[in-house]
């Protein structure tokens, strides 16, 4: 008998490589029937109907979709993406190169969400109705209510151009020279020992992740608040509160603990989110980054560069909802055993 | 004499919000001497509730709450102490059991460890070892078969009426020398109710410890209470030892409560008024239950 929790994991693997497979049908129909022709973009206006052909002949761009996607899934199964049009390099590198940038500014800015977010959110509760909770509401709303490109030229225009505390763009101050071991700064600079490299990196990366993150601080705030004042009037409350628990604790633990499932299920929701909304963020940072990657590559209707680009976007995606899941589970016992029964 | 375990003196309470100031207790009287179970008896909205936030101190904190009179445990005024003198009283020297133990239990914690923090409250420093030891003997006492599940368990896992044991237990885990019990499981099946009630007695008996016993239901209080105050709309309208003011119910809020009690010969539910002028009548106090000199 399996332990529940590795029950649980294992039925969610499942359904996420379901989701996965028809994620990657869905987006190689859509990127063949959008109206362009690739051959054509990729080559140029200057190009020959014989050198058209023969690109679209190497794409299998004549087939039928159904026979595209067998030699999509045939390459696939070989690790093997194809090779992008704008870059004119597997599509594997590619991602290979940009993704580590994003997934470094996504954790960071989750990070944030977290360490930010839920402390406000319970700070709020705890002391509802005070100068305090409604600082932090008045502030949560303006993080939420603008999107994070605002955010982004307004932090960069306070903090970077008017205020020079942060530096203004990029990941690292050029004149480091890093060995790219995994594309992580945050660990090539560890691995070369460089340790200001890494304040240096670190420091390039405040500004871009908090501008990310600062809608999704206001949401979990906003939401554990709520969940938290609710779970006030719960009888265990009030059950901790007329045996004199510290007010602190009561805060902290046993009024947090059971609010933060749903603040969990929307931080999970909003961490998946950022591979998409990063994009904008990223072209006011000059950040190099899967999401500038993705967008740039449709609009040259490079269709492997897209398939390749969502394919692990929506990986991205499944594996944070497995470990909201998992979270979820651990921290509400109700579900954790619930699962035992199925 | 020593001083009543607690002595409520012309207790008033008024909330003020948007619509003006609307007045809930409105100058109540009693006491409980050491070892006694006294029922506070009315309908929901009476304010029975409220007086046992108040004597918690907790209602005390709510800003828009207004509360004047004197409540006194152990002979010390608590208006006269600290708050954090009062915070020490918590759970330590009083102690309260809930309406509905399902909810009155954190569905994310294990038993042990609620335990474990009430333990504390008389105990800050206490190992969880010892803790635990502690609260299985005292699960034990509240006949529960397997004290070590059970304090491994979340309420979830357990029954109702194993929940109400637990919430006993707790409740007497620290000795406190007084315990509300607010509509003691309420919320539970009637057989289940009346286990938990006779255990919950003959706990009490045992430790000395004073009961103010709140609840709506008359059968209950008749097999429980020493002494009863009926309450009516922040008042209280009879007061008299439990034998008395059932043999002879004088006030006509309290005859229309008795009425109102559903007779299992199975006569129909009976006919009362909702409101009447005459519920509002003085307060009738039976022979030898004067409120006690407030002295000091």
């Amino acid at each position: 008998m399996m332990p529940p929790i590795v029950r649980l994991l294992a039925k969610r693997l499942g359904t996420s490589l379901i989701v996965l497979v028809g994620v990657s049908m869905l987006i190689f129909a859509i990127a063949r029937i959008i109206p362009g022709d690739p051959a054509r973009i990729a080559l140029g206006p200057n190009a020959t109907a014989e050198q058209i052909t023969m690109l679209r002949e190497r794409l299998h761009l004549d087939d039928s979709i159904a026979v595209q996607y067998g030699y999509f899934v045939r390459d696939l199964l070989r690790g093997d993406l194809g090779i992008s049009l704008y870059t004119n390099r597997p599509v594997t590198a590619d991602i290979a190169q940009f993704l580590p940038a994003t997934l470094e500014l996504i954790v960071v800015a989750g990070l944030m969400m977290i360490l930010i977010g839920l402390p406000l959110g319970i700070i709020s509760a705890r002391y509802r109705g005070s100068w305090a909770d409604n600082l932090i509401r008045l502030l949560t709303l303006l993080g939420v209510s603008a999107p994070s490109f605002v955010w982004a030229v307004i932090l960069m225009l306070l903090f970077a151009f008017f205020l020079p505390l942060f530096p203004i763009a990029g990941r690292i101050t050029d004149s480091y020279t890093i060995e790219p071991v995994t594309g992580f700064l945050f660990i090539d600079t560890l691995l070369a020992g460089n340790l200001s490299a890494f304040a240096d990196a670190a420091w390039h990366i405040v500004l871009p992740a908090f501008a990310l993150a600062l809608s999704g601080i206001g949401q979990a705030a906003r939401l554990t608040r709520s969940n938290m004042v609710e779970t006030y009037d719960k009888p265990y409350i009030e059950m901790a509160q007329s045996y004199g628990f510290p007010e602190g604790k009561i805060a902290w633990r046993f009024a947090f603990r059971p609010s933060l499932i749903p603040s969990l299920t929307i931080i999970g929701l909003d961490f998946a989110a950022m591979l998409g909304n990063a994009f904008l963020v990223e072209a006011v940072f000059a950040w190099p980054g899967l999401s500038r990657y993705g967008v740039a590559v449709i609009l040259r209707k490079d269709l492997n560069a897209i398939v390749g680009t969502v394919l692990i976007i929506s990986a991205m995606f499944l594996i944070v909802n497995i470990v909201v899941d998992l979270l979820i589970a651990f921290i509400n016992p109700r579900i954790r055993y619930s699962q035992r029964a199925t | 004499m020593t001083a009543p375990t607690l002595l409520i003196r012309d207790l008033y309470l008024a909330f003020r919000g948007w619509a003006g100031q609307i007045d809930v207790l409105h100058g109540i009287s009693l006491h409980i001497n050491k070892g006694e179970r006294v029922a506070l008896v009315g309908e929901s909205g009476s304010g029975k509730s409220v007086t046992a936030r108040i004597i918690l101190g907790l209602l005390q904190q709510t800003r828009s709450a207004r509360v004047s009179g004197l409540v006194a445990f152990e002979g010390r005024a608590l208006a006269k102490l600290t708050e954090a003198e009062r915070h020490r009283l918590r759970g330590n020297r009083i102690s309260m059991i809930f309406q509905d133990p399902m909810s009155s239990l954190n569905p994310v914690y294990r038993i042990g460890e609620q335990f474990h923090e009430v333990l504390k409250r008389a105990e800050p420093r206490i190992a969880p070892a010892a803790a635990r030891e502690k609260a299985a003997a005292a699960l034990a006492d509240v006949a529960i078969p397997d004290p070590n599940r059970a304090l491994d368990s979340y309420a979830f896992q357990l029954s109702g009426g194993m929940n109400q044991r637990v919430m006993i237990a707790m409740a007497l885990a620290n000795e406190p020398s007084l315990l509300i019990a607010d509509e003691p499981g309420t919320a539970l099946d009637v057989t289940v109710q009346a286990q938990t009630l006779e255990l919950m007695r003959d706990l009490v008996a045992k430790h000395h410890t004073s009961v103010l016993f709140i609840s709506h239901n008359l059968g209950v209080v008749r097999e429980f209470a020493d002494r009863v105050y009926v309450i009516y709309k922040g008042r209280i309208v009879e007061h008299g030892r439990t034998a008395d003011l059932f043999a002879d119910p004088r006030h006509p809020y309290t005859r229309a409560l008795l009425a109102a009690v559903p007779r299992i010969t199975g006569e129909g539910v009976p006919e009362i008024d909702d409101v009447s002028e005459d519920y509002f009548q003085p307060l009738v106090v039976h022979e030898g239950c004067a409120e006690p000199e407030v002295t000091g």
